[in-house]
């Protein structure tokens, strides 16, 4: 599946208001609308890794819009391929800056913001676990790499065999790299094709979206994560004895 | 007096044993239930009975608590599916039951094997790590091995509400090993334990603020660390993010372009850097707090 | 991976235990985990079952564990082993940490 330029993709989500997203190194922030519902709107384009200084800049916007837009919906779009891999960066405490973004975006949920998340590129390891997976309700677009790893970047570590992990990816939805394979696990609510009208689906996700956690639910139902929800339950159940 | 296990050697029932008081421990989901992956043994590796991460009840100084430790050794303490809804599971039954729920972290963070059932278990954790603290139900972060806090779990640990570490509890995201195969040896020799430790270690964590206890070794110290933040919670207000934008913002323009752990040390209030890196995690903490 | 199960001879065990199981060990490289459970089961044998990651040694474990059942009162017990290749050395020595376990669960 072609990628669409970051521009194209934001013109299919925001129509003419994507000119209120600005793009500073691979980071998005702004304010849009999508069919006719104001938004906020954060993210990363082009694969771009996520550094401190970006996770600070998302942050800050999630800031702005709750002192000065009560409640509205937040957007948060993901292309990225990681978090920075880079020893200063560790060294200052990336994981505590992309803590920070998480809170931020706890504090907006709290005051009545929703955050829908839309992967439209990569949506890959810490990069989706510092704002996107942090979504009340997450989708994706079909062209969208989501996932931990590649399943070659996955043998490289693990040292388990290219073909071996094809073989049981073909039964173990969570080893295969993509936005159909994760929503199997209830990662991804849905799927979009870049066919569809995007402003549309995502005003439509904006206005269904509740803040309760159902991607357990979801991974039980579509059968890619069999266990997580009824091992919590048996822990809830457990402990209420 | 002898002198009783190091922390970091022990494994994790035996920490969970030597923290909270004697015979308070009730294990759920204890081995008997066998409750182990299906995935690993498909890939020839052998499962464990609790799947890498001891859960329960217990007490600290007569306090009522949750209490996880993850098991370091099995599968370097990674997060799987089932590992990641126990622990899932432990905070929400901590919200619902408004107690407070400690982590013993010893992982690298996601469980490869299992893919990204264990990436959306570790982002479903740290929503319920979130219910926690709205319930201002505190949440206590241990770090305190070599192996440490990485991946997922390093950035769930920031979720929490507090961090208790020892020096050789390591906080961060990506691991020496990857950025040196990413960035080259001269960016990052993952051989120089002492660069590795300040750069990712207990004492540079605590004297940026990361870590909020910086203790011995010991389980008694790490006991007496979270006995005394067991009544305190952190809320998330507006007022304390822009505190922290505004922190993390000064941290990064200082330091920003510093490569050497040692001006940070320096920037931070540490005089005398020899003496601080031989000083002991309560002596270096009063070096810090002087320097502040 | 090698599954396998048996049954040895070994005297009941003396006493009641306070709790109905004790684990040593961890599964890690070169090592093991041992669960030993007490309850439901004949009193004049212990029943064993082993997982391990290295295949080829049955006949070793099944020596260790005839051994052990043979020395030590452990007649009702049931074992249940998960290995990641660990010596005989810490077989015996897992094997045999369960069971003071077990044991000094009663006080």
């Amino acid at each position: 599946m072609k990628k669409p330029s970051a521009r194209t993709l934001f013109a299919r989500l925001f129509g003419t208001s994507a000119r209120g997203i600005s793009v500073e190194k691979s980071v998005l922030t702004g304010y849009a609308a999508a069919d006719g519902t104001k938004v906020c709107v954060i993210g990363t384009c082009n694969g771009t890794y996520i550094d401190n200084a970006a996770a600070l800049r998302l942050a800050a916007h999630v800031i702005d819009c709750i002192e000065h837009h009560p409640k509205t919906p937040i957007v948060m779009l993901v292309d990225s391929a990681g978090q920075e891999p880079n020893r200063v960066a560790e060294m200052l405490g990336l994981a505590s800056y992309f803590g920070h973004l998480l809170s931020c975006l706890e504090l907006a949920r709290r005051k009545g913001h929703k955050l829908i998340t839309v992967a439209t590129g990569q949506a890959v390891g810490g990069a989706f676990i510092c704002y996107g997976m942090f979504g009340d309700r997450i989708y994706a677009l079909d062209s969208a790499s989501v996932g931990l790893m590649p399943v070659e970047a996955m043998s490289a570590v693990t040292k388990i065999p290219v073909p071996v992990l094809r073989k049981l990816s073909k039964t173990m939805p969570s080893l295969e790299f993509g936005a159909r394979p994760f929503a199997l696990l209830g990662g991804v609510e849905e799927v979009w094709s870049a066919k569809e009208d995007l402003q549309k689906r995502l005003a439509k996700a904006i206005k269904v979206a509740t803040t309760e956690d159902n991607r357990a639910e979801l991974g039980k139902k579509r059968g890619g994560r069999k266990l997580a929800l009824d091992i919590r339950k048996k822990v809830l159940a457990a402990a209420s004895r | 007096m002898t002198r009783g296990p190091l922390f970091h050697e022990q494994t994790a029932r035996q920490r969970i044993a030597a923290l909270v008081d004697p015979g308070s421990f009730d294990e759920l989901l204890p081995p008997p239930d066998r409750i182990t992956s299906p995935y690993l043994g498909q890939l020839g590796i052998p499962v464990s009975f609790d799947d890498g991460v001891v859960i329960g009840r217990a007490k600290i100084g007569g306090k009522k608590i949750y209490l996880a430790a993850q098991v370091g050794q099995f599968v370097g303490g990674a997060v799987g599916e089932i590992h990641g809804a126990k622990l899932t599971g432990l905070f929400k039954a901590a919200a619902r039951d408004r107690l407070p729920c400690v982590v013993v972290i010893e992982s690298g963070g996601v469980r490869l094997h299992e893919g990204s059932a264990g990436e959306i278990a570790i982002a479903e954790t740290m929503r319920a790590i979130f219910e926690c603290r709205a319930r201002k139900v505190p949440t206590i972060a241990v770090i305190g091995t070599d192996i440490g806090a990485y991946g997922g779990m390093g950035i769930l640990s920031t979720c929490c509400d507090f961090r208790v570490m020892s020096e050789h509890g390591r906080l961060g995201i990506s691991g020496p090993i990857v950025i040196e195969k990413w960035m080259g040896k001269k960016a990052y020799d993952s051989s120089n334990r002492a660069l590795v430790w300040k750069t990712s270690g207990g004492k540079t964590k605590y004297l940026l603020g990361d870590a909020d206890a910086l203790v011995h070794d010991t389980a008694d110290a790490v006991r007496d660390a979270i006995a005394k933040l067991l009544g305190k919670s952190s809320a998330v207000t507006l007022k304390s993010v822009k505190t922290r934008q505004k922190e993390l913002a000064r941290r990064l323009k200082r330091f920003g372009e510093t490569a050497d752990p040692d001006a940070v040390w320096k920037g931070m209030g540490v005089r005398d850097i020899a003496r601080a890196s031989l000083a002991s995690g309560p002596e270096f903490a009063a070096i810090a707090r002087r320097g502040k | 991976m090698e599954k396998f199960a048996k049954a040895f001879p070994s005297s009941p065990l003396q006493a009641k235990t306070a709790k109905p199981w004790a684990l040593a060990g961890v599964v890690g490289s070169g090592n093991l985990e041992v669960l030993l459970e007490v309850g439901g089961r004949p009193s004049d044998r212990m029943e064993c079952h082993v997982e391990t990651s290295i295949p080829g040694y049955k006949a070793s474990w099944l020596a260790a564990l005839a051994d052990f059942a043979h020395n030590y009162p452990a007649g009702g017990t049931k074992v249940t082993i998960n290995d990641q290749g660990a010596p005989p050395v810490l077989v015996n020595l897992r094997l045999r940490q369960a069971y003071d376990h077990l044991i000094k669960s009663n006080k």
